[in-house]
């Protein structure tokens, strides 16, 4: 294995880590607010499909991303509705939601292009892709970072950004009063419901950049339920970092890493195993977290 | 109070009732962007799905898996614990019960017992994993049941496309050999697949509701589900309740995998339990039917006559077959909300002003 193999394993690294960074975003600004997002799946299938709609139809990869973040904030808008005006169930609504923007996305799929399996070609864009060429002088840099688009990079930036309007902002600590106790919150004077759909919205907007960059960060496709538990992967990622915005980078990388081994190892390993790895490894790692929290709290009490 | 209860009668009765219409009324929206007329489509489904015996025996057959999918999601539900894995531990119970019924020396009924208690085990100690997980390391049921579901998809698909794969006939699919003769159902007629399981499918849907409300398990699971708390305080060990109910989860949807091989397919498929979606047909039968295993077995008949008259529509009309998950997700979405309880909600909150201090007494006073 050279350097440079290893330098393209890092850059597909990278290109799995924003879907998942996004939604895990997503899911730990609800978990903040109290809030336990489940839909984040079919948020980010949503945006993935009107993306690689919008693009059939304009071949224009700004306006697409408009229309996949639009239709992120969409459906996390309508879970909103059901889950914090009329006091649904998370997981009902999440499950239902997941499922029928699955049939929906498949259903319009044969609609309008009148093709069941997948979505592919007809002229459709890519994002624009960012080649740094002061890295030049290194090819094993220059490769690492090779081809990757705006919303890549955008990943890190919004994930300091989050940290930043959480710990050092007012709004964002009336957000995180909300999440530690929503009726002490209603009783100061602060919105708690209010907040609660709008982290619910800004979430479908995070998810929407993950679904746009996973149908359009590479190979410009959509397939029928090609975020396949992304969603949840997203979730896991979130609830490791103990919903902490710069935990989510490394856990996201952790998962980018798992997501991204499991299509370089098909080289060496049956594609049926490898296409197991992500999903084990989420397992795995959300028992490990477990384990360590939990050796974490014995440890706390008994100092008190 | 007798009056009380009729309300409450009417209002179970007509929940459902208006969520059903509203989302037949999606549906029918959905359908006139395509351009279809909803009134054609909607009678041709209805006909292809309830009103033909063909296809009313072909929806009852669909129905078995989804049923007994959901009274075993409703077992883990009920109680408090959200078990999504129902999908991969159908596929390890099918896949294990397949796997002994090709290749153990095993024949007739007695045969197709042991089978399909194997691929029940294999089904419930799948299902404990994850249980195990939770308990121990406190790894949220909800995301590692569901990562599981799409690994042991990969994983069983393995097995089909390599060591078991049935070589003979075109070689293009992905399918084990057939099981014998002698290991099947029993078959009605050769002119649809109505066989004996359905009617063990039912028995076995009912057999629960007598579980869930008559056995001290049924009634320490309910209490665990309500309150957690309260089940400790009173006794009930709500760690067991858990391991508990996930077991029969588990057993239950690998007896709904082995219904389907030993009773239709005959043979494991590549994805057949993924791409038919059993598991979250089941799901959202039991959702709309609030855990009762009774109202389960009546909305899994409906829920999959519309699968079957949506594939039908596909035929004959060419609108997509999604179109029935569409009008499926919406009913669960719809009696989620209890409109008419939002709607009196409202009202009550209007009328609270004139009214005064009956409304709070529940009208007594």
């Amino acid at each position: 294995m050279n350097n440079l193999y290893l330098a393209a394993v890092i850059n597909t690294t990278f290109r799995y880590t924003t879907p998942v960074l996004f939604a895990a975003l997503g899911s730990l600004a609800c978990t903040k607010c109290a809030v336990f997002n489940v839909a984040l799946e079919g948020q980010m299938l949503a945006a993935s499909f009107v993306a690689i709609v919008a693009n059939y139809y304009t071949h224009n990869a700004f306006i697409s991303l408009l229309a996949g973040v639009a239709a992120g904030a969409f459906v996390a808008w309508i879970v909103a509705v059901f889950q914090i005006k009329w006091k649904v169930r998370d997981m009902v609504v999440g499950t239902a939601m997941n499922l029928l923007v699955q049939s929906v996305t498949a259903f319009l799929m044969q609609a309008i292009f009148g093709s069941r399996g997948t979505v592919q070609g007809f002229g459709m864009v890519p994002l624009t892709k960012i080649n740094l060429s002061f890295l030049k002088f290194s090819p094993f840099l220059y490769r690492m970072f090779e081809d990757l688009s705006t919303i890549d990079y955008l990943g890190y930036i919004v994930a300091v950004l989050i940290f930043i309007y959480f710990y050092k902002t007012v709004s964002g600590f009336h957000l995180l009063s909300v999440g530690i106790n929503a009726d002490a919150a209603d009783s100061l004077g602060i919105k708690s419901q209010r907040i609660q759909i709008w982290a619910m919205v800004f979430s479908g907007i995070l998810c929407g950049f993950g679904g746009v960059v996973h149908a359009m960060g590479n190979v410009t496709v959509f397939a029928e339920n090609m975020t396949s538990g992304r969603g949840f992967i997203a979730m896991g990622a979130a609830s490791m970092a103990q919903s902490h915005p710069l935990g989510a980078i490394a856990s996201s990388l952790f998962f980018g890493t798992a997501l991204s081994l499991s299509k370089t190892l098909q080289g060496y390993i049956n594609s049926y195993f490898t296409e197991a790895i992500p999903y084990l490894c989420t397992v795995l790692a959300i028992t490990i977290y477990g384990v360590v929290i939990s050796t974490q709290r014995r440890k706390a009490t008994i100092k008190m | 109070m007798d009056e009380l209860k009729k309300k409450r009668l009417f209002d179970s009765a007509a929940s459902p009732l208006i969520a059903i219409l509203a989302a037949l009324a999606v549906g029918a929206i959905v359908m006139l962007l395509t351009g279809t007329n909803p009134l054609y489509a909607y009678k041709e489904m209805f006909t292809k799905s309830f009103f033909k015996p063909y296809y009313l025996a072909e929806t009852l057959v669909r129905s078995a898996p989804i049923m007994l999918s959901g009274v075993a999601a409703a077992t883990v539900w009920r109680a408090g614990y959200i078990n999504l894995g129902m999908q991969g531990q159908m596929c390890v119970g099918g896949l294990v019960a397949a796997v002994m019924a090709i290749y153990l020396p095993v024949h007739s009924l007695w045969g197709t017992a042991l089978c399909i208690l194997g691929g029940m085990a294999a089904a419930t100690l799948i299902a404990l994993i994850p249980t195990y997980l939770d308990y121990k390391f406190n790894a949220s049921l909800i995301i590692t049941t569901l990562m599981l579901n799409y690994a042991i998809n990969h994983i069983t698909n393995y097995f089909v496309a390599y060591p078991m794969r049935d070589t003979a006939g075109d070689g293009m699919a992905q399918q084990s050999v057939q099981i014998e003769q002698s290991l099947r159902f029993f078959r009605f007629s050769n002119k649809n697949a109505m066989n004996t399981s359905v009617f063990i499918a039912i028995l076995v849907v009912i057999l629960m509701y007598f579980v869930f409300t008559k056995t001290k398990f049924g009634y320490e699971s309910k209490i665990t589900g309500l309150n957690k708390n309260f089940a400790n305080y009173g006794g009930i060990k709500s760690m067991k309740t858990m391991f508990q109910t996930m077991a029969l989860s588990g057993a239950l949807s690998g007896f709904a995998a082995c219904i389907e091989i030993f009773g239709v397919r005959y043979r494991y498929v590549n994805s057949m339990f993924s791409s038919t979606g059993y598991a979250w047909t089941g799901l959202m039968a039991m959702l709309i039917a609030g855990y009762n295993p009774l109202l389960t077995l009546v909305y899994s008949i409906f829920l999959a006559g519309l699968n079957i008259g949506g594939t039908a529509l596909q035929r004959t009309v060419g609108v997509p077959m999604q179109i029935a998950d569409i009008i499926q997700c919406c009913i669960t979405l719809f009696i989620s909300v209890n409109f008419l309880y939002e709607f009196n909600k409202k009202r009550s909150g209007k009328c609270r002003k004139k009214v005064g201090k009956r409304w709070e007494t529940g009208g007594v006073a």
